[in-house]
């Protein structure tokens, strides 16, 4: 019964996400979505914005600040998931 | 701990050189190519070459698990602190503190290059830990013995 349960709600899960893949625009299209205003709004204001003459860090470190800071916190959770695993002694509190 | 004469000289000789580059492209990372992860990255191999070459006591007594754990920490939490001070006066037009500097110069920028060097402690702290704990199976070998 848990399994069909899960296997239910995987498929519907699955289903979910293949809708997006039929809204998707055809590879190469020049109507696609990401051809928009955001990409030359990076390249013509992004130095006055934020004072850095290389955009990339312009991008990532001030209009995409928080996916870099969670980009960090990825790499400690997986520091402090490989410590769990891996470590052998214990912490001060367990001694 | 590697026995090798030959490796340890020229260990000693490189290091420097390393860690200087690392810390080169952590602060120029909003004026060339690089930045926090890349700068983050090679001074974590420094690390990691130091400890395989000299021996985890060595490095142990210099560089303390706890110390870089916490600065680790520390890092995280100030990028998300000023950042989200960044984001949080812009949205409610305040008048920005530091400005964006002149365009080119090493105090330009914002918080970008602090922002920069946070995100590469956390990286080179982060990887030098999971180096260690692959290779040893525990990072505190100085601190155990007490």
């Amino acid at each position: 019964m848990k399994a069909l349960l899960a296997s239910i709600l995987t498929l519907t899960f699955i289903g979910f996400l293949l809708l997006a893949i039929v809204e998707m625009p055809a590879v190469g299209s020049d109507s696609s979505i990401m051809h928009n205003v955001v990409m030359d709004k990076y390249i013509e204001d992004a130095m006055t914005d934020t004072g850095a003459i290389n955009i990339v860090s312009a991008i990532i470190l001030d209009y995409r600040a928080f996916d870099t800071f969670v980009e960090a916190s990825v790499i400690f959770t997986a520091l402090i998931c490989i410590m769990i695993v891996l470590k052998r002694s214990g912490s001060h509190d367990e001694k | 701990m590697m026995k090798s004469s030959i490796v340890r000289h020229i260990t000693s000789l490189l290091l420097p050189f390393v860690q200087i580059f690392g810390i080169y492209i952590m602060l120029f990372g909003h004026l060339s190519p690089g930045g926090g992860f890349a700068g983050g990255s090679i001074l974590g191999a420094s690390l990691i070459l130091f400890r395989f070459i000299y021996g985890s006591e060595a490095t142990d007594a210099k560089f303390k698990a706890t110390y870089m754990m916490r600065l680790a920490l520390v890092s995280l939490m100030m990028y998300g602190l000023i950042k989200g001070y960044v984001f949080v006066s812009a949205f409610l037009g305040w008048h920005s503190v530091i400005g964006t500097g002149t365009p080119g110069t090493l105090l330009s920028g914002g918080f970008i290059m602090p922002l920069n060097v946070l995100v590469g402690l956390v990286v080179a702290i982060t990887f030098y830990f999971i180096a260690v704990l692959f290779e040893e199976g525990d990072f505190n070998n100085a601190n155990t013995r007490q």
